[in-house]
């Protein structure tokens, strides 16, 4: 514990270290330099002093822009900007050719709301130089920010009649009509604002993006008919955000640049539009884009490119184009280990996905010198995987042999499940542990072991077939030979158990009526353990069906009827939803 | 499983549900149940439902002021176990001496034991397509179990709130300045849904504008507690409530709510005498800043005086002479942090000299909580939006009160609900 002496002299240094930072502070406060001490006020937030520092200056050099500028930064935050005008309307005099002095005697004019006055600079500065559209967007921003609209409006359209350009200001002019709502002329300006500056892009997706699902397809037309390429870009975000993203995907591949570069800066904001959408079409055309610019990417880039493309191509069930991406990948130059590795593992997910386990058993093989231990180790899971998907326990099983990893022995559990050794399968899954794997699949586990924990016999091949009926896709046939299982043990020794687990299989298969049979059967009170966790399957399964009242009847017989269950806490939360005590997001 | 065995194991598990329980069980004849509001409560917030449940079922209910944190006595009954046993409340069974004793001592200590009597019947105000997450006081009755209408300006002007015992204002904007978000948020769908429903419902009306047309509802709010009724506010209803009432013929409004600006000298016009608590304001002339005027002494929506959050502490009261202030305090916390709204809080100087606070932040130049009576009725002010939302954004998810049952800051609006089913010949102010 530190003293009070050690306390006074942390106290000191500290009041010297602020004395330290001061001092430079109060120099420059008190500096004859009135430009130095202006800005050291201005930035120490005491503005009517700076304002005065600032003035001095211009009084003695009223052309000084710093001055000036610092002034009027002064005034804005004392919300005096009007002040400003003698000392700009000085400054003006002294220097009548600088442009930037007219930005600050028309901010003013504005501020001290005189709209007449604020054009009449517009147009002097405007005479200065013919071809400048600044003076324009300043009168144009003036009158937005006092809400003046239509002053906005005519500011921009002045421009492009005095300038002779249809095209002026028409990044200011699709922001004014979009947030008008005016769409179709918002439209037709953001097609000519992409054409000019690119980095509108994203905004005029965004902007545009908010327009009634009733307009969209007049919008796109409406831009399709835009001769400048970046128009048509604009078109493929808006159909890809429009829930068209493969044909946002075309329209873009017609209408690239035909440099690299530019290609690559219009192929990557398309991507980023379609990046977060799930699905077929999204996920299609993710792999579209990422496809197209592994084509025009050098490197290892390209790599990895391809197996992020074959990726989105597999999710989207495109195992064909997944496959041509892979195709050869391993053998390409500069391929990294890496990259490698994700190859191995989309190749291995695509031949999966289309059945083809042997074809998949054999890359996992070839690969092995290729990968890291822990990952080969994972395609050899999912290869077992594929094997019970087949229904030959006997290939899966050879692929877990000497996986001494917690998902490798998650997954021998899960194996001698189905072969009905429950025994051995019990101890397998306890050995695994609640942590292997993802959160599904450790929760998966645990309510296996749930099942289990009941039943008094070690070995029950008809529950392990049933179950691999599941793991085949075959839930009626599952869930079937589950309840014939259940009916064959006493309710309080896996009975009650097996039915609330084919109850959630039914129910994940949106089986709801077997589902709420299977529950209703597992609640008796013969099986004091498994029916409050039956209740309160049975009440969420109600509430999702919109049956909030019996829901509510359920909840409190769990409630009331096993008072010291631990899933109470649960049940009076969900009889909160029953009854809408708790908002819905 | 049979209704008689379902019966019997119900009544079996509610001597497991909570430590009364189990007091039940070595006790043949309890005739009591306490509702205890100090720590020993495992759902502060549901046991004003299960209060206002019981009187409503015609129970001779007592609210114990200052006894454990304000905790509330029934006779024992077989429906309320078995509704605290649901909603996980604690209660306590007591037998007659055990009651005995507890009378003696709210008899000698700073305590009071008021009747609740009947339920009062609830009105809240709301926009019929408000999120009801939106408010507080809506979420908390609808989490606590107690029964409540929604009204809008044709049942205020057309009806004049007769039906109602108790009425709740919330963040409505009696400027009819549509809380000055029209700059902010100018396009938001919702702000436009906003505006065509005020617009169309003045017109229905009868007024001019939506100005004049709220403030047609500030008055009839106002005869409302006049005559008798109870007015609990929070956040900016409590602000721009008052300041409709004090405007009446004065332009309080901008441009854009009634196509003319706002009186520049509006401030010197204002008729406080009309207010309820307030007085002496000065009102925000800057249309782009969404501040009313200066009762507020947050200022949350104005960058450059808005005024960070601290706690606020609740004052005692004198159970036997004061119960109203009393029950409003009724906590088991007497320092709570403080939470923004669009009013926040009340500064000392804007309040009318006849009021009551309820808390306040000490050292600061602003009070939380206020109470006062109008006619026949009483009034009570809460600053802020949401008490377990600080920083409360328009889209924010809603709370969820389930991770919240002990929360002080809501029982305070509780306490309002159950304060007019006290019985009012024991109320002494």
């Amino acid at each position: 514990m530190r003293g009070k002496s050690g306390r006074r002299a942390t106290g000191l240094i500290g009041c010297l270290l602020a004395l330290g930072a001061a001092v430079p502070a109060l120099k420059a406060q008190q500096s004859p330099d009135p430009m130095r001490r202006g800005l050291e006020l201005e930035r120490r937030g005491n503005y009517a002093d700076a304002a005065a520092a600032y003035r001095e200056v211009l009084k003695q050099k009223p052309a000084e822009a710093a001055a000036l500028f610092g002034l009027e930064r002064a005034l804005v935050a004392l919300d005096r900007v009007a002040d400003i005008l003698p000392d700009a309307r000085a400054a003006l005099a002294a220097s009548p050719s600088a442009g930037a002095f007219y930005g600050v005697v028309l901010r003013a004019w504005s501020a001290a709301d005189r709209p007449d006055s604020v054009r009449a600079v517009a147009e002097r500065w405007a005479a200065l130089d013919p071809t400048d559209e600044t003076p324009y967007r300043e009168w144009g921003a003036a009158a937005l920010a006092r809400r003046d609209r239509g002053e906005a409006r005519r500011g921009y359209l002045t421009a492009r009649e005095r300038l002779h350009r249809p095209d002026v200001l028409a990044g200011e002019l699709a922001i004014l009509l979009s947030q008008d709502q005016e769409w179709t002329g918002a439209v037709h300006e953001w097609g000519i604002a992409v054409g000019k500056v690119a980095g509108y892009r994203v905004t005029a997706a965004k902007v545009l993006s908010a327009a009634p699902d009733s307009m969209h397809a007049d919008l796109v037309r409406l831009l399709a008919a835009e001769p400048a390429p970046a128009a048509r870009w604009l078109e493929a975000d808006l159909r890809a955000r429009w829930g068209d993203p493969v044909g946002g995907f075309q329209i873009l591949a017609a209408n690239l640049p035909a440099d690299r570069a530019g290609a690559l800066d219009v192929l990557s904001g398309f991507l980023d539009q379609v990046r977060d959408q799930k699905g077929p079409t999204g996920s299609r055309a993710q792999g579209l884009a990422l496809a197209a610019l592994a084509d025009r990417t050098p490197g290892p880039a390209r790599s990895q490119l391809r197996v992020e493309a074959a990726q989105a191509f597999a999710d989207a069930g495109d195992e064909e184009s997944a496959r041509r991406m892979l195709s050869g990948l391993a053998v390409e130059p500069g391929t990294v280990e890496a990259t490698a590795s994700g190859a191995a593992t989309a190749m291995v997910g695509v031949l999966l996905k289309e059945g083809k386990v042997e074809e998949a058993e054999r890359k996992v093989g070839e690969a092995k010198a290729s990968l890291a231990s822990d990952d080969w180790l994972a395609l050899r899971r999912g290869v077992a995987w594929g094997w019970v998907r087949e229904g030959k326990l006997g290939r899966a099983d050879t692929m877990v042999v000497g996986d001494t990893s917690v998902e490798g022995l998650a997954l021998a559990g899960r194996l001698r499940l189905l072969h009905g050794e429950l025994d051995s399968a019990a101890a397998l899954l306890k050995l695994a542990g609640p942590y292997a794997g993802s959160r599904e699949e450790a929760t998966a586990r645990t309510a296996i072991l749930a099942m289990l924990q009941p039943i008094e016999v070690d070995s029950l091949p008809a529950l392990g077939a049933a179950l691999l009926a599941v793991e085949r896709g075959d839930t009626a046939r599952g869930v079937e030979g589950l309840e014939k299982v259940a009916a064959g043990l006493p309710a309080d020794h896996g009975g009650a158990e097996v039915r609330l687990y084919a109850g959630r299989i039914a129910q994940a298969a949106r089986r709801s009526g077997d589902a709420e049979r299977l529950y209703r059967a597992a609640a008796t009170p013969d099986a004091k353990a498994t029916a409050p966790a039956a209740e309160l399957a049975l009440a969420q399964l109600l509430i999702d069906g919109n049956r909030a009242q019996e829901a509510t009847d359920v909840l409190e017989h769990l409630i009331l009827g096993f008072p010291d269950s631990a899933l109470v806490p649960q049940a009076r939360r969900l009889l909160d939803q029953a009854r809408g005590a708790v908002p819905k997001t | 499983m049979k209704r008689r065995e379902f019966v019997g194991r119900t009544l079996g598990a509610l001597a497991a549900l909570s430590p009364a329980a189990r007091v039940l069980g070595g006790r043949a004849a309890a005739g009591w149940l306490l509702v205890p509001m100090d720590d020993a409560q495992s759902d502060h917030l549901k046991a004003y439902g299960l209060t206002y449940r019981a009187v409503q079922r015609g129970a001779r209910a007592e609210w114990l002021l200052n006894y454990r944190n304000g905790s509330f006595l029934m006779p024992a009954d077989p429906t309320t176990p078995r509704d605290a046993g649901l909603s996980g409340i604690t209660i306590e069974p007591l037998d007659d001496g055990a009651v005995l004793q507890l009378r003696a001592q709210i008899q000698g200590d700073n305590m009071d034991a008021i009747p609740l009597e009947k339920p009062p019947k609830v009105a809240v105000y709301v926009p019929p397509n408000a999120p009801p997450w939106d408010d507080a006081v809506t979420m908390v009755l609808n989490y606590a179990g107690i029964e409540f209408e929604k009204i809008w300006d044709p049942e205020v002007l057309r009806e004049g709130l007769k039906k109602y015992d108790w009425l709740h204002l919330h963040h409505e904007d009696f400027t009819g300045q549509y809380s000055k978000f029209y700059l902010n948020y100018a396009g938001a769908p919702w702000l436009l849904d906003m505006v065509k429903q005020n617009t169309a419902m003045a017109k229905t009306l009868g007024f001019p504008s939506v100005p004049e047309e709220k403030k047609a509802v500030a008055r009839a709010i106002a005869a409302y507690v006049e005559r008798g009724g109870f007015l609990f506010a929070m956040c900016t209803a409590t602000e721009t409530l008052d300041l409709a009432l004090a405007g009446q013929g004065v332009d309080i409004a901008t441009d854009y709510a009634d196509r003319t600006p706002m009186d520049p000298n509006a401030s010197a016009k204002m008729h406080w005498d009309s207010a309820l608590a307030f007085q002496n304001a000065k009102l925000e002339l800057n249309p782009s800043v969404p501040v009313f005027s200066d009762i507020d002494g947050h200022q949350v929506n104005s960058l450059d005086r808005r005024q960070p959050l601290g706690s606020f502490s609740l004052f005692n009261f004198s159970a036997k002479i004061d119960p109203v202030a009393t029950m409003l305090v009724q906590n088991h916390r007497q320092v709570i942090p403080d939470f923004y709204g669009l009013t926040t809080s009340f500064m000392r100087r804007t309040l009318k000299p006849s009021i009551t606070v309820l808390a306040d932040e000490p050292g600061a130049p602003w009070v939380k909580y206020i109470h006062g009576e109008r006619g026949q009725g009483t009034w009570t002010f809460f600053g802020g939006h949401d008490p377990e939302d600080p920083q409360h954004q328009i889209g924010d998810p809603p709370t969820d009160l389930s991770l919240h049952p002990h929360s002080p800051g809501y029982r305070l609006i509780l306490n309002n609900v159950l304060f007019p089913a006290a019985k009012k010949k024991e109320l002494k102010t």
